[in-house]
Formats: C-alpha cells, sequence, structure tokens
C-alpha cells in the first residue's frame, strides 16, 4: 500500500488539466447543440468562457464552474488542495466571489486505501477554508481511476463581470504565476523531478488566485481568464478570437519554472501540450529568435495556473506593483494587445 | 546490432521512461522505438538527442518507428544518482538567509564592510551552498550600486540560486534596480527553508 501511496501519478494515465479532452474534439461534439434558452442566463456555453453567469436580480448572479481531474502529484493531501484552487479559480477569474462548493471523486476503492480519499478530501478543504467557501455535498463513485475535483458556486455583480472578450487595443497583459506546470508534473510522473521543484510546484499550485482578483478589483481590467488545460497560448487565442485585435507577447518576460525548459528538451512534454500545438498552432506567429523549449512552454498545459489580466496601460506598472507588494512575486507583464496583425498572437 | 524496444500502448512519459530505463542498463549503438501515438514519437526523438543519439522516425501504418544512432561523443546516460543530482537532490543543501544589509550590531560602516567579506567568502563552502535569500534590508545588496552585485552574480554564475523578495524591493522602491536573482514571494522562501539541510541565519 506504501507504493500506491507514494505514487499517485503512476497509478493514472493523464495528470492535471492535461487529461483535458483536446480542444477541439469538445467543439466538434458540442457543434450545434440545441440549448435551453434564458434571459437571465448572462454568461452561458456558447461563449467558452471561465464560468456560467446567472442572474438573479439586478444587483446579483450566480457564478458557476466545476473542475476535476486525475493526479498530477504523489501526495494525496496536496493533491486536493491543487484540485480546489483549480476550481475556485474560475470563478475569480470571472470577477466573483465564491461561496459554496460540491466535492466530484472517481475512486479505485480496490486497489487504494480509504485514508487516501480522506487526505484528498481534507486538501480540498484546507484550500475551501482558505477561499472562505463552504462545502455542501458531493458526490463519490468507485472508478478504476482515481479523480477528484469539485462544483463551486459564487457570487457575482451582473454589472461587473470580467469575461475574456473586452481587449482594447494598447492594453497590457500581465501573468500572475509561473508557466511549465505540466512539465514539471511529467517528470514527477516520470521519478526525474527532485523535492525542491516538486515542493515549489505544489506551492505554486496549491496557490489560490483569490489575493490577484482581490488586487485587480480596484484596476482598469478589460478582460481575465485563467490559465489552465489548454496552455498559455490556447487561452490567449480565446481572448483574441473576434477581439478585431492582435497581441504581442514578450518571450523573454514570462514567468517559468527554469526546469521545465530543460526537462521539454529532454522529452518530458505532456501529451496535451502537443493536442494545444497542433489545435492553436495556426492562431501563433514565433519570431525566429524564440527557442523551441519556450514555444513548448507556451503550449504546455498548466494546472491551477495564473490569472492572465487585460489592464489599461497606465495602470499596468502600478498593478504589477500591487500583486508583488501581495506577495504574487511571478506578476509579471508579458505583452500588449495591438491593432495589426488582427487574430493574431505574435511571440517576439 | 539495433536494439528494439515496444512501447505501443503507452502514453508520456511511459515511452521516456521505458528508454531511459535500457539505456540506463546498456549503451546499444542503435535503437528503434515502437510507438503508437504522435507526443510519444516527438518525446522519444527528443530524449534520444539529449542522450547523444542521431534520432530520426517514419510511420508505419498507425504506429511510429523513432531510430537512434549513436553520435561520436554521445553524452553518456545519466545513472539515477545523476538524474537525481541534476533534479536537486544533491547531498546537502545549505540556505543563507540574509536579512539585513550589515552583519551584527554595534557599528553600521564596520557591518556593512563585514557582511561585503563574508559574501566574498561564502564560495569556500562549495557545492553544499545552494541558496542566498534577500529579505527586509537584505534586498539592498541585490540592487543596482551595491558593492555586493559582482559578487552575488558571480555565485548565481556558478549555480548559487539567489531568491530576492519582492515585497521588500517594493518597500524600498528598487524593483526596477535589482540587478542579480529571481524575485520571489513568502511561499517561496517557507519552501526553500523546509527543503534546505542546513539554513544559516544573518
Amino acid at each position: 500500500m506504501s507504493e500506491t501511496l507514494t505514487r499517485l501519478t503512476r497509478t493514472v494515465k493523464g495528470a492535471g488539466c492535461a487529461a483535458k479532452l483536446p480542444p477541439g474534439d469538445l467543439d466538434r461534439a458540442l457543434c450545434g447543440l440545441d440549448l435551453p434558452v434564458d434571459d437571465n442566463l448572462l454568461v452561458g456555453l456558447e461563449r467558452a468562457d471561465d464560468a456560467g453567469v446567472y442572474r438573479i436580480s439586478d444587483d446579483l448572479a450566480l457564478v458557476q464552474t466545476l473542475d476535476f481531474f486525475p493526479p498530477m502529484v504523489d501526495d494525496p493531501f496536496s493533491f486536493g488542495r491543487i484540485a480546489a484552487a483549480n476550481a475556485l479559480s474560475d470563478v475569480y477569474a470571472m470577477g466573483g466571489t465564491p461561496k459554496t462548493a460540491m466535492n466530484i471523486v472517481a475512486f479505485p476503492a480496490k486497489t487504494l486505501d480509504l485514508a487516501v480519499l480522506r487526505q484528498i478530501i481534507e486538501g480540498g478543504l484546507h484550500a475551501l477554508r482558505e477561499a472562505g467557501v463552504v462545502l455542501v455535498g458531493g458526490h463519490t463513485i468507485d472508478d478504476p481511476e482515481l479523480k477528484y475535483g469539485l462544483a463551486v458556486t459564487g457570487f457575482i455583480h451582473p454589472q461587473r463581470i470580467l469575461t475574456k472578450k473586452r481587449l482594447r487595443a494598447g492594453d497590457q497583459l500581465l501573468l500572475t504565476k509561473p508557466l511549465g506546470t505540466g512539465i514539471i508534473c511529467t517528470a514527477i510522473k516520470a521519478g526525474m523531478a527532485g523535492s525542491e521543484v516538486t515542493a515549489r510546484v505544489i506551492s505554486n499550485m496549491a496557490a489560490l488566485n483569490r489575493e490577484a482578483a482581490e488586487v485587480m478589483s480596484s484596476f482598469a481590467i478589460s478582460a481575465c481568464t485563467d490559465i489552465t488545460g489548454f496552455g498559455f497560448l490556447g487561452h490567449l487565442a480565446e481572448m483574441v478570437v473576434d477581439s478585431g485585435l492582435g497581441v504581442r507577447i514578450n518571450a523573454a518576460a514570462l514567468p517559468h519554472y527554469p526546469e521545465a525548459l530543460e526537462w521539454a528538451a529532454m522529452g518530458l512534454l505532456p501529451a496535451g501540450a502537443f493536442h494545444n500545438r497542433t489545435f492553436r498552432g495556426a492562431f501563433v506567429d514565433f519570431a525566429p529568435a524564440v527557442p523551441s523549449v519556450v514555444r513548448d512552454l507556451l503550449f504546455d498545459p498548466q494546472t491551477s495556473g495564473g490569472l492572465l489580466l487585460a489592464v489599461a496601460a497606465e495602470q499596468a506598472a502600478a498593478l504589477q506593483h500591487a500583486l508583488l507588494a501581495r506577495g504574487i512575486a511571478a506578476a509579471c507583464l508579458v505583452g500588449e494587445v495591438v491593432k495589426e496583425p488582427q487574430e493574431k498572437i505574435q511571440v517576439v | 546490432m539495433t536494439r528494439e524496444l515496444d512501447c505501443r500502448g503507452l502514453v508520456c512519459p511511459a515511452p521516456v521512461m521505458q528508454v531511459r530505463d535500457l539505456l540506463a542498463q546498456e549503451k546499444p549503438p542503435a535503437i528503434a522505438v515502437l510507438v503508437d501515438n504522435e507526443p510519444a514519437r516527438e518525446n522519444v526523438s527528443r530524449f534520444l538527442i539529449h542522450q547523444g543519439y542521431q534520432a530520426a522516425s517514419e510511420r508505419l501504418g498507425s504506429d511510429f518507428r523513432v531510430t537512434g544512432i549513436a553520435g561520436d561523443g554521445a553524452c553518456p546516460v545519466m545513472s539515477e544518482a545523476e538524474i537525481s543530482a541534476v533534479a536537486g537532490d544533491a547531498p546537502k543543501k545549505i540556505l543563507v538567509m540574509v536579512a539585513s544589509d550589515r552583519l551584527g550590531h554595534g557599528d553600521d560602516t564596520l557591518g556593512a564592510g563585514l557582511l561585503l567579506n563574508f559574501l566574498k567568502t561564502l564560495k569556500e563552502m562549495g557545492p553544499e551552498l545552494w541558496r542566498l535569500v534577500f529579505v527586509n534590508g537584505g534586498v539592498k545588496l541585490t540592487a543596482q550600486g551595491a558593492a555586493t552585485v559582482p559578487i552575488l552574480q558571480k555565485l548565481a554564475e556558478g549555480g548559487v540560486s539567489i531568491l530576492v523578495c519582492g515585497t521588500c524591493l517594493d518597500h524600498f522602491q528598487l524593483l526596477d534596480k535589482k540587478e542579480v536573482g529571481e524575485t520571489t514571494n513568502m511561499l517561496d522562501i517557507v519552501t526553500s527553508l523546509q527543503v534546505a539541510d542546513r539554513v544559516i541565519n544573518l
């Protein structure tokens, strides 16, 4: 039993957000579905945003989201914390305040000790307490492959919803967590990551996006999303599509784990990075000088990644300082919104 | 003779792990790895190149055959110990926490001089010196104009990791003036203290 306790990641195929269905597949499956209509549904499925928003009254709306995945780290408590931080993140990315949560669990009761399940749930509760969110229930099934996650509901003011969709030319783009968790977790799974980098990536993935969201609420943010399974460029592309604008990313400014570049060169890329590249590759123009491992980093699926914010240029430096002052050390200005070329991401 | 390895049915990183395990036991002059998905094809190619092989791949129906031929001066396969050393599991890790721009109390000019000398001499610890963490007034030592900057840059070039508290840099309005080290947060600092084998507080 101790073997399964120390090597949760070896019991599953995918890991974290890298286990997402490849982008594009889902679009094909859902294309043309007849969805129920309701005027109070302010943000729904067709918008493909971080979370759905349903208006209750003129000054209150519900924001709802759900995320679950197989373990990307071996420690059950850390897995629980990370899964909860990742699920809560979608509410923060919309500018909402999470209030309640429900567990979703698939557990291999025949092969794993129930103590593992308890530790996972305890990890989730730890993150919920930190967020000021109550657990109201859940559902557990017996399944050969371990998965855990949460459905989270929050409150939001209907006039203050932050979507992916209101980029303005001249906006600066700011990212709040380092990139490379997919590659690092692949190295963890391969038994090649040391204890220091493992501890560092767990700390960052378990860190809530709450503080970043609190800081951004007093700045002129035009659009926001959180970086997860589709990778930095995949989520950025969702912001750029249909905006009539383009973005220019400064590759040298991207916060990242240095180890991720080394391991990408060694062939420790998660399959999701290849799917993301196939799906969004045509959307991106890389300057010849951008190294191939940096390109890999930009397509790497992130678990519980940071917020990506578009902020008015004159407030960008102040926002970065405010985030750093709250201990969000990775906060970096990584690019800007440009008028031309439209609907393109340039990485220079 | 070409060593064959069938990794069909395996997803990343399993094929790379199988190739690594094989190369750790024997170093065949030529190797051929069968995989059945595109990510595995690219990752195995990369790993073989990283290990000093010349890699090529071809499609066989729905599978791929990745071949590697040992090149001249192939870099040796890393043993488990070497891998964990690269990954950060070196035998001992000493962390030095610098919370001021002076060493000790009594005379500030003397204290500044002593600290400069201390940092200059720190390299004598050798490879066990793992990380320097600068907080509070200590962050001034990493900023433009400080006599300590070239010393710290040299340590960083030698592989010593240098973390500088972002909140502290912001407090002293030095965010744009930092010239060495990585800006960091309390979480990283706490984690560093937790994983270090020995912590020296100044």
